[in-house]
């Protein structure tokens, strides 16, 4: 590919166009000042061209030159003033030199020329945080989340926790952390962890609990929301077991363990069930996603989720069987209850 | 208006004053010093606190306090360059959530976070860490790009003293618009805020700087810290009992920067980053180990005092002692810093109160070298107040008890008139009554007097012995005094005319007018050519006037001069003796003589130095050292009129008393033997001894003419006597000397006890204190007043009326004259009074009979020959 470009240029050397192809093709192999090179080479056989200014802006800025950078873009939209790469572009660089204002003022021409560029949004909806305008930061920051960027998700989750420019609602925090966990926030999944765990541990104050708890329960119940087909239910059902009775199979594996992180315990009982038989194609015997669920909500102190791994190494069901670490995930148990799993166990 | 000379006196009497005027001087110098090399002194100042943190038994350090740092590990992982805000975002929930009470992150909010540490992302997440782990202290900045209103902003700066050692930190920093507080003290606020929300947080100190009491050596190393990558990974693993173990309750901070930046040198000699030491502010008030300092106003006092202190002791105790206790005043107050160190942790400043106690003993030394004359005679002229005093009280003490007597006489008087007419008793006895009341009344004044006059007198020993004392001249002093005298032709062994002459040494070499007093033959002149001597005019002309001897007509002419024609018989231009002495000294002997039109004419030259020449137009000026003497009392005689006040202080520069032979007997066999000597010489005849007897005579006799009748005695002597033993008999001290003899021993063997000679005496004695006179007579007061007044009767009789002849008939010495004289004229008036309403002198004869019944028959007759003088002449 770079052979190709290369060729090209010394095919037609004083060809621009070719010239920042090469440009381009070199910054993405990470070959900064060859690319740098060619920019300036472009720029001087066609110094009207805003791409080679916005690439010899965008080349600068990952040599981490902010000013200079900032001048090649402002140059860049000053030959194209629609060119929203550059003004998005523009946008990080002037953050980067903490002109956080000047910032916010190229991502809004960005998205002015682009509504549709969640990115964009995300950035605009940082910076308007970082400055204390938390409304419009919120307002924008669910807007990029909506647009499906991780990350806006993640800090929307952060707003609805701390009613930072939103009104509180922990059931909205845990939904936007969960699509945000879906995309592989780590720090969303410890958000929800650690929410689980107030929820949870004992240590903590029994309002703070109830909080957690009943903002679990309002999110679980907000699922329903989203199938309007699923029949009427008691306050306690779980979605995915009525989607699977309804042979929705596919949406209801995808709501067991969404319930299940919500710390359901019919969800719990039911994926505890599904590990052991399998379902289908949607889910193999002793399937790891599920074992991964029971780990993680067991790591936040859910019983339930404890009691079914106890069972799983105890019985050896997928995994090795580990007696020490079934006996461990009993600890803490009423004596009761420990003596009639271990029993169970055994009686294998 | 403000007298400066006796305001100068008073501060010269007062060695507090002069102590605080050179302990402000002292210290004004000891600051300027500090000025001029702040280094130096910063260092001294400080020693003492230096070395009590290094061998002071160490601080515990709290068991709130946990830091977490940096270490290999956590760099390899996050990098050795600053972190991605991220980590410091997660590290402070993490703090949070395991229980932290308040946490304090040593990072600024003064730059956005680049792209590849996290960007915008990061910088959301610390803010919204920093939101929630609520309370957390930062640092911070000057322009900060991103604004946390969650976080308390506190500084890291450190105030260090001018030898660059850091001991202090500014409590809160002055060079931003906005004031924040020390990172330590911050975070102690938020901690105690924490700790105890009802109790508001008492700020550690106001504004100024917090003195730092390091803990340990001052490094990090005195801390308990835990390290980054052990943390994280306890995060990771969601190990919540270590972390809960490490952060529970505690105050957390973390220190995500590398601590090589800054270099501030301990106390301790070690060399640690700014934020250590906030640290160990913030421990030294965890634990509540503050230490407190002095102000510059407090630095000021201190030093001020203890200069003053050293002054005072240098000034009131002179010599070695003063040394000593000045030494000691200044070790006292090493003691008292040491103290104040370890029982109250206040540092008290010793740079400057040492170097304004060494500028005092400097400026004592030299001062005492500067005034000591001045002192001296600052002494003397207290003396002579307080002998001005003594004689006024002695004088209103006379008037008193002559009162006392004239009452006591009224009421005999009354009585006698009681017993003669009973009609008119009662009124009477109310009169008595009366007269009784002023009687007591009038003692109780005279007992007041008396005390008084005792008092007076102490307080006159007292001066006296304080004159004396720095005068306390050694032996070899004395020797080489005697030396120096003989030189100039005195000749004593005596202490006192050998102190004397050390004074008119002294006082020589003033331009000073002197004041020679002292009976005839005392050496008033020789004294008067000493001064001369001694003084800086020695090669000029020395001229000796007597004033008794200058016809008064020729007065100016002989002391001013004339010009030709001035008056018959100036044929030619004349310089008088004022001009003659021009540039040197002129002696005006028996000054007391003079005329008072003299006196104001010799006052004027005295005063101006310049005088006209009998007949010339032009002022003559002359630049004369003058030197008077008299054996008269010109005190009395300013009292009396004959002499003019105005003169009598223009004369009193320095006054010196010479005393009469019979006050240095011990001179007598020196002075003999050199006269001997000299008078044999003169005449050609071999030296004769004076035997045993002789010599005894000699010494015992009263010598009124003192040293010169002791010259005549013995050349009368030599002239008379052939042999080459000089006998008693062949002296021919006639009966004075038995006199004399007797008067020595008078007390214990008095020849005829009622005899008028022998109470005259013992009045002379006492100085005419009829009480004390009384007591060694064992006698009633009255019988001895009563002889007193015969006795004054007697000499006016003699004197035919002459007030002042007789009261020196009386007195026999000058001394006791004004006294008598004020007997005599009250006793005087006082008979006056009682024949005044009398018309033929044998009516008031016969009341003066009842009257003075008491006085001795052989006196009445005085009084008989008073009254009809009196008669005759009216």
């Amino acid at each position: 590919m770079l052979g190709e470009l290369r060729g090209a240029v010394r095919v037609s050397p004083d060809d621009a166009g070719d010239r920042l192809k090469l440009a381009q093709g070199l910054y993405r192999i990470g070959d900064l000042d060859a690319a740098l090179d060619e920019c300036r080479i472009a720029i001087k056989l066609e110094p009207e061209s805003a791409a080679a200014h916005l690439q010899l802006g965008v080349t600068l800025m990952a040599k981490q030159d902010g000013r200079a950078a900032a001048a090649a873009l402002m140059d860049a939209i000053l030959l194209d003033p629609a060119l929203t790469q550059a003004h998005y572009s523009l946008g990080s660089v002037q953050y980067s030199l903490g002109n956080l204002s000047a910032a916010i003022q190229s991502y809004r021409r960005a998205l002015e020329l682009q509504p549709h560029f969640p990115d964009a949004r995300y950035r605009l909806a940082l910076v308007l945080k970082l400055t204390n305008r938390h409304q419009e930061a919120a307002r924008f920051m669910e807007e990029a989340a909506v647009g499906g960027i991780p990350q806006a998700q993640f800090f929307t989750g952060n707003a609805y926790r701390n009613g930072q420019g939103v009104e509180k609602n922990p059931a909205l925090a845990i939904r936007w952390w969960t699509m945000a966990l879906e995309f592989g926030h780590q720090r969303a999944a410890e958000s929800l962890s650690q929410l689980r765990r107030q929820a949870l541990s004992p240590e903590q104050p029994e309002r703070r609990r109830k909080e957690a708890l009943e903002a679990f329960r309002r999110y679980r119940e907000a699922l329903w929301n989203h199938y309007p087909d699923a029949a009427g239910h008691d306050p306690g059902d779980s979605l995915g077991i009525a989607l699977l009775n309804n042979s929705e199979s596919s949406n209801g594996v995808t709501a067991l363990f969404h319930e299940a992180f919500a710390l359901s315990e019919p969800a719990h009982e039911e994926l505890a069930r599904l590990y052991e038989s399998g379902l289908d194609s949607r889910l193999a015997q002793f399937d790891t996603r599920i074992l991964t669920c029971f780990e993680t909500t067991a790591a936040d102190g859910f019983i339930p989720a404890k009691k079914a791994l106890a069972r799983i190494y105890g019985k050896g069901l997928g995994v090795t069987v580990d007696m020490r670490k079934a006996k461990a995930m009993l600890k803490g148990l009423p004596k009761r209850e420990t003596t009639a799993i271990l029993d169970e166990i055994v009686g294998r | 208006m403000l007298d400066a000379a006796r305001l100068w006196r008073q501060f010269l009497g007062s060695s507090r004053l002069q102590a605080s005027v050179m302990g402000l001087f002292a210290t004004w110098l000891a600051f300027g010093f500090q000025a001029a090399a702040p280094a130096t002194f910063a260092a001294l100042d400080w020693s003492a606190y230096d070395v009590w943190l290094s061998y002071r038994a160490p601080i515990p350090v709290s068991p709130s306090l946990i830091i977490v740092t940096r270490d290999p590990a956590s760099d390899a992982e996050f990098g050795t360059g600053p972190w991605d805000r991220a980590i410091l975002a997660r590290l402070l929930t993490s703090a949070h959530e395991a229980g932290a009470l308040a946490i304090g992150l040593d990072h600024r909010l003064d730059h956005a976070s680049p792209a590849q540490r996290g960007g915008a992302a990061s910088d959301a997440l610390l803010l919204e860490a920093l939101g929630t782990a609520s309370p957390v202290v930062i640092v911070q900045s000057a322009d900060a790009t991103l604004a946390s209103d969650a976080s308390i902003a506190s500084h890291l700066s450190v105030a260090p003293h001018s030898d660059h050692v850091a001991r202090t930190v500014p409590a809160a920093s002055t060079d931003d618009t906005q004031a924040a507080p020390a990172f330590g003290v911050a975070l102690y606020e938020a901690f105690q805020k924490q700790g105890s929300p009802i109790q508001p947080s008492l700020s550690p100190t106001g504004n100024g700087s917090l003195l730092v009491n390091y803990a340990g050596n001052g490094t990090i190393a005195s801390f308990p810290t835990v390290p980054v990558s052990a943390l994280w990974s306890a995060i990771e693993q969601h190990e919540n009992d270590r972390l809960a173990e490490w952060f529970r309750g505690k105050v957390v901070v973390l220190l995500p920067n590398q601590l090589t930046e800054g270099n501030w040198l301990l106390p301790t000699g070690q060399t640690v980053a700014s934020q250590v030491i906030h640290l160990h502010v913030l421990n030294m008030l965890l634990t509540d180990n503050r230490l407190c300092q002095t102000g510059a106003t407090g630095r000021l006092l201190v030093t001020l005092v203890v200069a003053s202190m050293v002054g005072w002791l240098l000034l009131r105790f002179r010599g070695t002692i003063s040394l000593f206790l000045a030494g000691t005043a200044i070790a006292t107050y090493g003691l008292l810093l040491l103290l104040a160190l370890a029982a109250i942790h206040l540092v008290l400043p010793l740079a400057l109160p040492l170097t304004a106690a060494a500028f005092v003993l400097a400026g004592t030394i030299i001062w005492s070298h500067l005034t000591a004359h001045q002192r001296l005679m600052l002494a003397e002229q207290n003396m002579l107040r307080v002998q001005q005093e003594a004689a006024a009280v002695r004088e209103a003490l006379v008037l008193r008890e002559t009162r006392t007597e004239s009452l006591q006489e009224d009421l005999a008087a009354a009585r006698a008139a009681i017993t003669q007419s009973t009609g008119q008793q009662e009124a009477l006895t109310g009169a008595a009554e009366a007269l009784r009341a002023q009687l007591a009344e009038a003692q109780a004044q005279e007992e007041e007097a008396r005390g008084k006059l005792e008092r007076l007198e102490q307080q006159l020993h007292s001066l006296r012995a304080a004159t004396s004392e720095p005068a306390a001249v050694g032996d070899v002093e004395l020797d080489r005094l005697r030396d120096e005298c003989r030189q100039l032709g005195i000749v004593t062994r005596d202490t006192g005319l050998l102190r004397l002459y050390r004074d008119l040494k002294k006082g020589a070499k003033s331009p000073l007018t002197v004041l020679l007093l002292g009976e005839p033959g005392t050496g008033k002149e020789l004294f008067a050519r000493a001064v001369h001597r001694l003084s800086p005019r020695t090669g000029r002309t020395f001229i000796a006037v007597n004033m008794a001897a200058i016809s008064p007509e020729l007065f100016e002419s002989e002391l001013f001069g004339h010009t030709k024609g001035s008056f018959t018989g100036a044929t030619a231009d004349r310089r008088g003796y004022f001009e003659l002495a021009n540039h040197g000294t002129i002696f005006l002997d028996e000054i007391g003589d003079l005329r008072l039109d003299h006196q104001s004419k010799l006052l004027r030259v005295l005063q101006e130095k310049s005088f006209y020449r009998v007949g010339a137009t032009m002022p003559t000026t002359v630049d004369v050292r003058i030197v008077a003497a008299t054996n008269r009392d010109l005190q009395r005689g300013v009292s009396e009129g004959w002499f003019r006040e105005d003169l009598y202080f223009r004369l009193t520069g320095l006054v010196f008393r010479l005393p009469p032979l019979r006050e240095r007997t011990g001179d007598v066999p020196l002075l003999a033997d050199i006269f001997l000597t000299e008078i044999a010489g003169q005449m050609g005849k071999p030296v004769p001894q004076l035997s045993n007897e002789a010599l005894r005579s000699l010494v015992d006799h009263e010598w009124k003419g003192n040293v010169r009748e002791l010259r005549h005695c013995l050349e009368q002597a030599i002239a008379l006597n052939d042999g080459p033993l000089l006998s008693k008999e062949s002296l021919r001290l006639g009966s004075g000397s038995a006199l004399t003899a007797g008067r020595a021993k008078q007390s214990q063997m008095l020849p005829e006890p009622a005899g008028d000679a022998a109470v005259l005496n013992c009045l002379r004695q006492h100085g005419f204190d009829m009480q004390a006179t009384a007591k060694t007579l064992g006698w009633d007061r009255s019988t001895v007043t009563q002889r007193l007044k015969g006795l004054c009767f007697q000499a006016l009789v003699e004197s035919n009326g002459d007030l002042a002849k007789a009261a020196l008939a009386i007195a026999g010495d000058p001394g006791h004259l004004r006294t008598v004289e004020l007997k005599l004229m009250d006793y005087h008036s006082h008979l006056l009074s009682v024949i005044e309403p009398f018309k033929t002198a044998d009516e008031a004869i016969s009341d003066c009979k009842r009257r003075f019944k008491n006085l001795p028959d052989r006196h009445f007759a005085s009084v008989e020959a008073l009254v009809r003088q009196h008669f005759h002449q009216v």
